[in-house]
C-alpha cells in the first residue's frame, strides 16, 4: 500500500512537473528574452519579410497567431483568456469590439507615418470608428469576382454571371452571408447594410433561384484551389487567395474584376487590446506598417493595389489584381446590431435547401 | 481481506473528467436554456429560445439528410469492413495485412480529403482516364454532391470498422462453421447464420465507432460536399463561428448527443438480449470496449 | 524496486514479441483450443481477400495521389515536370511548421502519458471494485466521445477563460488529455474484461500488496490495453484540429492548425511532402513493431 502510493505519488509529481514546465513555457516567456509582440491576424496577411524586419529593427520577437474569420477571432477575444497585443479586425468588428470595451485608444501622436494613410479611406471610418480613436486602417479592399478567360470567352463584367445556365456547375461563390447577402443587394441597387424585410427577401430570392442553381457549391476554403485547377471557371472570392494559387505563368489567363454595381468593402484595420502589455511595442509595428517602403512590400506579396497609404503607391513594384478605383462603388460593411437575424435567418435557408 | 481500493484508483480520472468534462458540459447544458447575447455568449437569462428554435423545418430537414447520410455510410463500410476483417482473421500474416490497414492513418485528415478532390475532380485523375478511354467527353461530376460525402466517410471510417470487425472474427471457433456445413448448411448460410450472430459484439462496436462519428461529421460535408451537403455538424459549427448563437448551437449538441445516446443503448441492448453464450466466454467485453479503436476526430 | 522494474520489462518484451504473458488459468485452455479453431490456416484465396485487396488500393490511393504531386513542379493539379523543390521548401524554409510539428508531438506524447495513467488506473478500479461513484466514472467515461468535437472545444474555452487560464499549450495539454481519457479507460476495460480474478487471489495468498499486485501482476497482463490506449491517444492528439483550434493560444501552433491555415494559401505543395515524409517515417518506424500491432488490434 505504501509502495503503491509511493510509485503513484512518483509518476503524478512527474506528470505534474512536465505539465508545470509546459504552464511556465507558454507563460513567463514575457520574463526572459527578447521583448514579444502578439499579433492576432487574419492566415498570411502580413508578409514574413516584413515582419522579420520588424523583428529586427526594434530586437523583439512577433509571435503570430492567426484566424480564418472575424467571429472565431471575436469568440476567443470574448472569451478572454488570450494575451495578444495587436488584433486585425474588420470594420464591423471594431465597432463591435469599442461596444465591448475591449480595445485601448490608439495615440495618434506617436504614429509618425500616420501622414501617409489615405484620407479617403479614413473619411469612412465615421461609420464604425469615428476619428479613428481605436483602430489604424490596414488594408481597405473586396471581394471580387475572378473569371477563367480561356474558358469563358464572353461575359458582362458584373454580377449577372451568376445567372448563366450555361455555366452551371462551373462557379463559386464565398460561403460568407455578408459577402454573398451583400453582392445581390448591390446588384439589386440596394445597401448592403440593409434591414428592410422585403429588401433582404428579395436578395435571398435572387440567390435562392437566379444564383445557387448554377453554383458548384459555397466555398471559402478551397475555392481557389478549385479555380486555379480548372474545376471551376468562375469563382467569387478574394484576390490574394486566387494570387496564391494561380501559377505566375498563366495569370494572363484570368480577369479579375469588381463588378460596376459595387459590393460589400471590407476595411482591416489594426487595433490594440486594452489589457495588453506592450502597447509601446504595437504602437511602434502600427506605426512601421505604414512606412510607405513596408506597405509596398505588404501589397506586392499579394497583389493589392496600396489602398491605405499613398507614398507606397510609388514604391510599389508588381502589378495589382484591381484597382483603389474600383472600390468606389463599394460600400463598406457594417455591424447590424439585431438585424443580423434576418440575415441568418436568410442565409440559412440559403445553405439548406437543395 | 480485500480493502477496497477502488475509490484510490478512480479518484484521479474522476477528479479529472469532473473538472474538465463535466463542468464544460454543464456550461453548455446552461447556454442551451440562456437567451443569447447579441456578439456571442450568452446573457444570464432564461429562455427556452434555442430549443424552440429546433422545431424549425429547415434544422428538421437539415437532421433527416444526416441521418440519412450517415446511415448509408455506416452500412456500406460495414458491409465493406465484415469481408475484409474476415480476410485478415484468417491470413496467415494477420499483422501485417493489419499494418497496411493502419498505415494511411497517419497522415493529416485534411490532406488525403484534398487528394481525394485532386481523384474525382474534373480536371483530376479519375476524369483523365475517363476522357482518355473516351467513355466520356465532358468530366463526369463526381465532387460536391451528397454521394462524394459518403464516399469519404467510408474512406474515413473503414479502418474504424474493420479492426474491431476482426478482432471479434479472429476469436471466433471457426469449427461451428465446419458444424454447420457437415448438418447440411452451404457456405452462405454458415456465414449468415453461424458466424454473424456470434460477431454482435464486434459488430455492434464496429457500428458505433462509424456511426456516431459520421453523425457528428462537418469537415468532410464542407470540403467534398455541395450545395446539397449540409449536415447537422456544420450548423453546430456555424451557429458557433458565423452566426455566433451560442444557446442554439447548445440545444442542437444536447439534441445530438441524446439522439447518438438512445441509438447506442437501443442497439446495445437489441445485441445483448440475442447473444449467444460464445460472446460472453471469449471475453468481448460490454458493447463499446470491444476492440481498441480511435474513434476519431470529428471528420 | 529493481525486481519489479525487471518483471514489468520482462512482460513488455514478452508482449512484444506477441506471446502473452498469462500465467496458466483456466481460461489459457479455452485459448489453446481457440488457436486450434482459427480459420488461420485455411489456404486457397477467396472472396474477401479480393475486397480486402481492393480496400488496401482504396485506402493508399490518395497517398499516392500525394506522393506523385509531391514532386509536380508546378502547385496547381496538371503535372508539369518533376521536381524536388517542395522538399527543399520543406526542410530549408518552413520552420514554422516543424514548429508546429513540435508542438503537436510534444503535446500528443504528454497528454498521451497523462489520460493513460488516469485512464489505466481507473479502469483498474472499475473493474475490481465497487465503490459509490463507479456508476459516475464509467458513464463519464463515455459521454466524450458521443458529444461533438465543436462544442467540447467551445464550452472549454469558456471554462478556462472563467476560471482566469490564460489559453496556451498547458491548455491544450488538459483539452488533449480530456478527449484521450475514454479511449484509455474503454481499451484497458476491454483487456480486464477477460481477467481472471484467480490471480489476483494466487497473488495474495504468496503474500502481495496491493502496490505488488498492480506493477507485477495487473499491469503486465493489461498492457496490451494500455499500450493501445497510448497508442490511440498519440493518434487522436496529433490529428486533433476543432478542440486545438479553440483552446490554443498565443504561440501554441499545433501541426494541424497550421495546415489547415496554409492549405488555403497556395502552400499545399510542402504539405504534400510532408505528408510523405510523415507516412514513410512513420513506416519505417513502425514497421519493426508490426507483431505489436497485431496485438494491439486482437486483444
Amino acid at each position: 500500500m505504501k509502495r503503491l502510493l509511493h510509485t503513484a505519488t512518483r509518476v503524478a509529481a512527474l506528470a505534474l512537473a512536465l505539465g508545470m514546465s509546459l504552464g511556465f513555457a507558454s507563460c513567463s516567456k514575457q520574463e526572459s528574452g527578447p521583448k514579444k509582440l502578439y499579433i492576432f491576424n487574419w492566415t498570411y496577411y502580413t508578409p514574413d519579410s516584413v515582419i522579420a524586419k520588424f523583428e529586427k529593427e526594434y530586437n523583439c520577437k512577433v509571435v503570430y497567431d492567426s484566424f480564418d474569420s472575424n467571429e472565431s477571432m471575436f469568440a476567443k477575444l470574448k472569451a478572454g483568456g488570450s494575451n495578444y497585443d495587436i488584433v486585425f479586425p474588420s470594420a464591423d468588428y471594431v465597432s463591435i469590439m469599442v461596444k465591448q470595451g475591449m480595445l485601448a485608444k490608439i495615440d495618434k501622436s506617436k504614429l509618425s507615418n500616420w501622414k501617409n494613410i489615405d484620407p479617403a479611406v479614413l473619411a469612412r471610418s465615421k461609420d464604425y470608428d469615428p476619428d479613428n480613436q481605436y483602430s489604424v486602417p490596414y488594408y481597405m479592399g473586396a471581394a471580387g469576382v475572378a473569371v477563367n478567360k480561356t474558358k469563358v470567352k464572353k461575359y458582362d463584367r458584373d454580377w449577372s454571371i451568376f445567372s448563366r445556365k450555361d455555366l452551371k456547375d462551373k462557379m463559386t461563390m464565398l460561403d460568407d452571408m455578408r459577402e454573398v447577402m451583400g453582392d445581390a443587394l448591390a446588384f439589386q441597387g440596394k445597401s448592403v447594410n440593409t434591414a428592410k424585410d422585403d429588401e433582404v427577401a428579395a436578395a435571398e430570392k435572387l440567390i435562392n433561384e437566379g444564383w445557387k442553381p448554377n453554383l458548384l457549391k459555397f466555398d471559402a476554403e478551397a475555392y481557389a484551389k478549385l479555380f486555379a485547377s480548372g474545376e471551376t471557371w468562375v469563382a467569387q472570392g478574394y484576390a490574394e487567395s486566387i494570387f496564391a494559387e494561380y501559377d505566375q505563368a498563366k495569370r494572363g489567363d484570368v480577369d479579375f474584376f469588381i463588378p460596376k454595381e459595387g459590393g460589400p468593402l471590407y476595411i482591416d484595420s489594426m487595433v490594440i487590446l486594452k489589457d495588453s502589455k506592450s502597447k509601446d511595442l504595437a504602437l511602434k509595428f502600427i506605426d512601421f506598417i505604414h512606412r510607405p517602403q513596408n506597405y509596398a512590400e505588404f501589397c506586392d506579396a499579394f497583389g493589392f493595389p496600396c489602398t491605405a497609404n499613398i507614398p507606397a503607391r510609388a514604391l510599389k513594384k508588381g502589378d495589382a489584381w484591381y484597382k483603389a478605383e474600383d472600390l468606389t462603388k463599394c460600400e463598406l460593411k457594417l455591424d447590424l446590431g439585431q438585424d443580423l437575424e434576418k440575415y441568418n435567418a436568410a442565409w440559412q435557408d440559403i445553405k439548406v435547401g437543395k | 481481506m480485500k480493502r477496497n481500493y477502488g475509490r484510490a484508483y478512480a479518484a484521479p480520472e474522476a477528479l479529472w473528467l469532473t473538472f474538465f468534462f463535466a463542468a464544460p458540459l454543464a456550461i453548455i447544458v446552461a447556454y442551451s436554456f440562456c437567451k443569447r447575447d447579441l456578439y456571442g455568449g450568452v446573457l444570464p437569462q432564461l429562455s427556452l429560445d434555442a430549443y424552440r428554435s429546433l422545431a424549425n423545418p429547415t434544422l428538421i430537414a437539415v437532421a433527416w439528410r444526416t441521418l440519412w447520410v450517415s446511415l448509408a455510410a455506416t452500412v456500406i463500410t460495414i458491409l465493406i469492413a465484415l469481408p475484409c476483417g474476415y480476410s485478415i482473421a484468417r491470413s496467415g500474416n494477420q499483422a501485417m495485412r493489419l499494418f497496411l490497414i493502419i498505415v494511411p492513418f497517419w497522415t493529416n485528415f485534411i490532406i488525403r480529403v484534398y487528394a481525394w478532390i485532386a481523384i474525382l475532380g474534373n480536371e483530376g485523375f479519375v476524369n483523365d482516364v475517363l476522357r482518355a478511354i473516351g467513355l466520356t467527353t465532358d468530366s463526369v461530376q463526381f465532387l460536391y454532391n451528397q454521394g462524394a460525402v459518403i464516399l469519404v466517410l467510408v474512406y474515413m471510417y473503414l479502418p474504424y470498422a474493420i479492426l474491431p470487425l476482426f478482432s471479434t472474427i479472429d476469436k471466433f471457433d471457426f469449427n461451428l462453421l465446419e458444424a454447420a456445413r457437415d448438418l447440411g448448411a452451404t457456405r452462405m448460410q454458415a456465414l449468415r447464420k453461424i458466424l454473424i450472430p456470434n460477431i454482435r459484439g464486434g459488430l455492434v462496436t464496429a457500428v458505433l465507432f462509424t456511426f456516431i462519428p459520421i453523425f457528428g461529421a462537418y469537415a468532410v460535408p464542407l470540403l467534398v460536399g455541395g450545395k446539397d451537403s449540409y449536415m447537422l455538424g456544420n450548423v453546430i459549427a456555424d451557429q458557433v463561428t458565423k452566426t455566433r448563437n451560442w444557446p442554439l448551437a447548445s440545444s442542437i449538441s444536447m439534441g445530438v448527443t441524446v439522439l447518438t445516446g438512445i441509438a447506442a443503448i437501443l442497439y446495445a441492448v437489441v445485441s445483448k438480449r440475442s447473444t449467444h453464450h460464445v460472446i460472453e466466454e471469449s471475453g468481448i467485453g460490454p458493447v463499446s470496449a470491444t476492440a481498441g479503436i480511435p474513434s476519431g476526430g470529428q471528420a | 524496486m529493481r525486481l519489479r522494474v525487471r518483471a514489468f520489462y520482462r512482460a513488455l518484451r514478452a508482449t512484444i514479441k506477441g506471446i502473452r504473458p498469462l500465467p496458466p488459468r483456466i481460461a489459457d485452455f479455452g485459448a489453446a483450443a481457440e488457436k486450434n479453431n482459427h480459420a488461420k490456416r485455411r489456404k486457397g484465396v477467396a472472396l474477401s481477400d479480393f475486397i480486402y485487396g481492393a480496400v488496401i488500393v482504396f485506402l493508399f490511393m490518395p497517398l499516392v495521389v500525394l506522393l506523385v504531386y509531391s514532386f509536380n513542379a508546378s502547385k496547381s493539379g496538371s503535372w508539369s515536370g518533376f521536381s524536388l523543390q517542395w522538399y527543399e521548401k520543406l526542410f530549408m524554409g518552413s520552420g514554422e511548421l516543424w514548429h508546429a510539428f513540435a508542438n503537436s508531438l510534444l503535446i500528443a506524447l504528454t497528454s498521451a502519458t497523462a489520460a493513460t495513467i488516469l485512464g489505466t488506473l481507473a479502469a483498474v478500479g472499475t473493474a475490481r471494485y465497487s465503490f459509490w461513484f463507479k456508476p459516475y466514472v464509467k458513464s463519464m467515461s463515455f459521454l466524450p466521445m458521443i458529444m461533438p468535437e465543436i462544442i467540447v472545444g467551445v464550452s472549454l474555452l469558456v471554462f478556462f477563460a472563467g476560471i482566469g487560464l490564460k489559453l496556451g499549450l498547458v491548455t491544450v495539454w488538459m483539452a488533449h488529455t480530456t478527449f484521450n481519457l475514454p479511449f484509455v479507460y474503454l481499451l484497458v476495460s476491454a483487456r480486464l474484461e477477460a481477467f481472471d480474478p484467480s490471480v489476483v487471489e494466487a497473488a495474495r495468498d504468496l503474500g502481495a500488496t496491493e502496490g505488488q499486485t498492480l506493477m507485477r501482476v495487473i499491469l503486465p497482463i493489461t498492457m496490451p490495453g494500455i499500450a493501445s490506449g497510448f497508442l490511440t491517444a498519440v493518434t487522436l492528439s496529433l490529428e486533433d484540429f476543432v478542440i486545438t483550434f479553440f483552446v490554443s493560444g498565443p504561440g501554441a501552433m499545433t501541426l494541424p492548425l497550421f495546415i489547415y491555415s496554409a492549405i488555403r494559401f497556395g502552400v499545399s505543395p510542402v504539405i504534400n511532402a510532408l505528408s510523405v515524409v510523415m507516412v514513410a517515417g512513420t513506416v519505417l518506424l513502425v514497421y519493426p513493431a508490426r507483431n505489436f500491432l497485431k496485438a494491439y488490434a486482437a486483444h
